[in-house]
Formats: structure tokens, C-alpha cells, sequence
């Protein structure tokens, strides 16, 4: 096609992204649960009461954020107060986690609970279809840019995957066993399935970033829960058995497979990848550029080669094979969803 | 490079590779399964958040994602698990795990009364059509929200027992329509009209409550 391009800094750029979704995670519960005590009235309450220890300290700084924003303060008696409508409504702006988010007036929903709502429910809502809408679209532009620019479990289990190099340095030489791939789309259909037959969504429950963006609600909340019944400091209240399973994932990558959730079992990956079966966004080879140094094979995080064109629906476009390359071969393109079986096998 | 091992028997592979993957998906069902509320034998026949669907679409139609929940200014709405329901002695039933409930005892609905907005937050906030979005005016709400019904018992309610208290019908928010006061501040229901908010039985001074929510069949 015309045009092409590659960013040098593109990873600076994803991990930004990864670790920004990771913090708005942690921070959206906060201000959710600053609004719970600004519409009740009891924030100035909670803001003395709790002076000095974490929680008061979260929610002032919080409460200073929100009033440094316009319109979020009135005068009254020659003081300056909060104004309360004008911080209920700056605070309301983003709600919701990976699973499900509100940013702004937009509401965006993965859409895997929307097709396991609709096989469930066996109806279609009109709100579910918009709230699915922008998330579609961009899969359908840049395929399964989910996974490696903004699922948070995405971020957790590529940190995790770099202490291999630890265990190898300790001559614990970890496996990396290959599973079939194949297992994520049979999970895929298989939950949908069950989610149709027996009328509820089930594939929410074992989908990582959804149990994660719970957990890390719930964490929060159990934190402020604490301050509420007077206890002191932090804990591990709030947290569920959930989080075992998400540390067991870590475990058995670090010792079993290789970033095994991600290529091998994801229900959400699989679907991701399904929809950008015809993304417009592809990374493309000059063949005439490569140098088959193998770069791009060692660092792929789906463990797929790039070098030998071997990408298919797999490919989420993280683009670490285009910094990692350093012969310049490897670029996006933006491509005609009928020009690429010619290149490419569909499935590796 | 990565394949440092060639299937030496592509057929024995394939049955090994389809047996793990068979396995692994057949684990993984099951597990969802027991982590929606699957091996509970009845169920809870919790109060559900205004403007919910019938119970059984709403299970159905619901994708667990909370926002009702950190919507809700009063905190009366929070995710049905184990914990959550502790105090109460209830437990998710099949399917229902993560859903949202309203405890009217510890926080009740109060239909987003003095709160900014023109909707009920929570009907606002649900991405997925589970509940119905609902208008914060009295004709709206009496025609989507149907949480369930209050319950009287004269034995227990001092206002039927020779004192006169009242509270519930002060609380109710269509007090008059609902809930009127009769003789001696005696609340006097009109079931058609009561949406199960449950500010009665959050009210009511009585314990065990005189006045109840009986969440919709």
C-alpha cells in the first residue's frame, strides 16, 4: 500500500498506556467511592476523622485533584467551599474497569460480555450495542490491540514473563511447553455455548482482566471499609480467591509455558482475534531489508515469527518486533483485508 | 528457532494436543461454572437494583460489571457474593454471583432523591440493558421500577399495637400514594403502587422489622 510508518519510541508509548490503565484501575474505585461520601455529605466528616492515615490522605488528595478543576468551587460568605454538584459531576467523568468503563458521556464494553450477554439473554439491547460499538471499531482498524496496549493482566503477565531470565540465571531452568492454541477459540465457543444453554454468562468469571478489574474494586474498597470500622492501616481485605487464580497464571508461566494464557487460552484473546480477522493495521516484511537475524522470533510476546511472515489473526500489534529490528524491515501497513492471505498463513 | 521439537508422530501429537486442550477447556467451564453460584440449590430471591428485567432475563442479560454499583450514591447497591450477604445470612443462588443486590436492612434504595441528575444513576450506568434506563420523575419510576413489595406485620408494628410511630410512611417516597397514613399513624399499604425501595424497612425502629421488601417473584 502508500503508506507506511514506524515509530522508534512506539513501546515507550505502550507501556505508558499499560501502566496509565493500570493506575486508573486503582484510581477509578477511589474517586467512586470519594463521590459515595461527597453525595452523602460526609466527606468533611471522613476528611478530619481519618487525618493522617492512608485513607484520608487518598481522599484529600483526591478532593484537592477534583477542585483544581474549573467550576468546582463557590464562594460563600467571603470563604471559598466545595462546590458539591460541580465535584459530583468532575467525579463522575470515568467509572468502571477493564470489563466495563464509562469515559465521559461514552461507554465502552468488552466484547465479550457483550456476546455472552447476548447468547445468554438471547436478545439484543440496543445500550449493550453502542456500549460495544467504539471497542469493535478499533479491533476491526488495528485487530487485538487489547490484549498488548491495554489489558492490564496483558501488562502483569509480560512483567512476570521477564523474570524467566531470573529463574535461568539461577539455573532453574524454566519449561516452555507448547500448548495448542487452538484451545482459546474451543473455550471461546464452548462458554458461549454454555452461556446460551444455560442462560448466564460464564466467561466474565474466569476472563482475567474482568476478575482483575474486580479485584482491585473491591480491594479499594474494602481499604476505605476499614477506616469505616476503625481498623488501622492496610490489609488484604477485599481480595478473593480470584487473585490466587490470577497468581497461579503467573506461576505456571513462569515454570510451565511461556505467556501461556495469552496464546493459548484466553476466551477474550480469541475473540479479539477473530474480530481482526480483516484488521487494516498488519505488520509487514521487506523481505528484501531482513536480514533473518531472528530478533523478532526471540522478543514476539505471542510467540509467533514475524521473520518468516508467520503472524496470521495471532498478532495483537504490540509492535515489539518493529523496535526490535535492527535492520529496518519490519513496518504497519495498512493493508485491504483481501491482500492478506497472499503474504500470510490465517492461523499459525 | 522456537521449535525445537518436531512431532515425530504428527497423529499421537494431535490426540495429545487435542486431549490437553479438551481437558484444559472442560476445567475451565466447570470452573466458571462453580464461580457464577452453579452448585447452589435455591435461590436467593434477592431485591434487585430499579428498573431490573424479569429475574431470570436480567441473570441472564447482566455482565457483572459492577457499574451499578459505584454508581449508586447511597452505596445501597453492592455485588452479591458470599461476604457481602454474611450478616444476612443469604447466599448467591445458581447464576448469581457478582450481581448486584440491594440489602434494604443495611442501605436501601432511595431512587436517587437529592441527588444531580435527570435518571436513576444505576439505570444510567448499566452498559449491558440489564436494567431498563429510568427517569428520576414519579410517573417514570412507577412505570419501570418494580423491586418488590413491602410487607406489614401488625403484630410486630407498634403503630398496630397501641403506640403510634409512623417512621415508615415518613421515609416512603410516595408516601400517599404508597404508603398512607391511616388512624393512629398507621401505615396502610397499597401494594400496587410500591416499588420495594426498601426506605421502610431501613426505617422501621421495630427489629425484627415490622415492614419488609418481598423482592418481585
Amino acid at each position: 500500500m502508500k503508506w507506511s510508518f514506524k515509530i522508534r519510541k512506539l513501546q515507550v508509548f505502550r507501556r505508558s498506556i499499560q501502566i496509565s490503565v493500570v493506575a486508573f484501575m486503582f484510581l477509578v474505585p477511589i474517586v467512586a467511592r470519594y463521590t459515595n461520601y461527597l453525595a452523602s455529605r460526609e466527606l468533611d466528616e471522613a476528611l478530619t476523622k481519618w487525618e493522617g492515615s492512608p485513607q484520608g490522605a487518598t481522599l484529600a488528595t483526591v478532593d484537592d485533584c477534583i477542585r483544581s478543576l474549573p467550576g468546582t468551587e463557590k464562594e460563600r460568605v467571603g470563604k471559598i467551599i466545595r462546590d458539591r454538584k460541580g465535584c459530583l459531576e468532575k467525579a463522575q467523568f470515568i467509572r468502571g474497569g477493564p470489563w466495563s468503563a464509562q469515559i465521559g458521556s461514552v461507554s465502552v464494553t468488552d466484547p465479550l460480555a457483550a456476546s455472552e450477554s447476548i447468547a445468554a439473554s438471547r436478545s439484543v439491547h440496543w445500550v449493550l450495542v453502542i456500549s460495544v460499538a467504539l471497542p469493535l471499531l478499533i479491533t476491526i482498524i488495528f485487530g487485538r490491540v487489547f490484549c498488548s496496549w491495554i489489558c492490564p493482566v496483558g501488562f502483569l503477565l509480560e512483567m512476570s514473563d521477564k523474570f524467566r531470565g531470573l529463574l535461568k540465571f539461577l539455573e532453574l531452568r524454566p519449561f516452555d511447553v507448547q500448548f495448542p492454541r487452538s484451545t482459546k477459540y474451543i473455550l471461546l465457543f464452548t462458554g458461549l455455548i454454555a452461556s446460551f444453554w444455560l442462560m448466564s454468562p460464564l466467561l466474565g468469571y474466569i476472563y482475567p482482566p474482568a476478575i482483575l478489574g474486580r479485584e482491585a474494586h473491591d480491594y479499594v474498597f474494602a481499604f476505605f471499609d476499614r477506616a469505616e470500622s476503625g481498623q488501622a492501616g492496610m490489609g488484604w481485605d477485599g481480595l478473593s480467591v480470584m487473585s490466587g487464580f490470577l497468581l497461579g497464571i503467573v506461576i505456571f508461566e513462569q515454570t510451565v509455558a511461556r505467556r501461556w494464557w495469552c496464546r493459548v487460552v484466553c476466551p477474550g484473546g480469541g475473540l479479539y482475534s477473530l474480530l481482526g480477522v480483516f484488521r487494516l493495521t498488519r505488520i509487514r516484511r521487506r523481505a528484501a531489508s531482513c536480514t533473518s537475524c531472528g530478533d523478532c522470533v526471540r522478543d514476539c510476546p505471542m510467540g509467533l515469527a514475524p521473520m518468516r511472515d508467520e503472524m496470521g489473526i495471532e498478532c495483537d500489534n504490540c509492535g515489539v518486533c518493529l523496535s526490535v529490528c535492527g535492520d529496518d524491515a519490519l513496518h504497519y501497513r495498512v493493508t485491504k483485508p483481501s491482500d492478506f492471505k497472499k503474504v500470510e498463513p490465517m492461523v499459525v | 528457532m522456537i521449535d525445537s521439537e518436531q512431532p515425530k508422530t504428527p497423529r499421537r501429537n494431535f490426540i495429545k494436543e487435542a486431549m490437553t486442550g479438551v481437558a484444559s477447556v472442560a476445567g475451565f467451564m466447570a470452573g466458571a461454572w462453580w464461580l457464577s453460584g452453579g452448585k447452589a440449590q435455591a435461590k436467593s430471591s434477592a431485591l434487585r437494583p430499579p428498573g431490573a428485567l424479569d429475574e431470570d432475563d436480567f441473570l441472564a442479560t447482566c455482565i457483572r460489571c459492577g457499574r451499578c454499583a459505584d454508581a449508586c450514591p447511597n452505596r445501597a447497591i453492592t455485588a452479591f457474593t458470599k461476604e457481602s450477604g454474611k450478616d444476612l445470612s443469604l447466599k448467591p443462588g445458581p447464576g448469581e454471583r457478582g450481581t448486584p443486590v440491594i440489602f434494604p436492612r443495611r442501605q436501601a434504595c432511595m431512587l436517587c432523591n437529592g441527588v444531580p441528575g435527570d435518571d436513576l444513576l444505576c439505570t444510567a450506568a448499566c452498559p449491558s440493558g440489564a436494567l431498563t434506563l429510568t427517569k428520576k420523575f414519579v410517573e417514570s419510576i412507577r412505570e419501570h421500577v418494580n423491586m418488590g413489595t413491602a410487607e406489614i406485620d401488625e403484630n410486630l408494628c407498634y403503630s398496630y399495637q397501641g403506640s403510634s410511630c409512623g417512621v415508615c410512611i415518613r421515609a416512603c417516597p410516595l408516601e400517599g400514594i404508597a404508603l398512607k397514613a391511616g388512624l393512629w399513624e398507621r401505615p396502610i399499604l397499597d401494594p400496587e403502587e410500591c416499588v420495594g425501595c426498601g426506605l421502610c424497612e431501613r426505617a422501621c425502629i421495630r427489629y425484627p422489622q415490622a415492614i419488609h421488601i418481598t423482592p418481585r417473584a
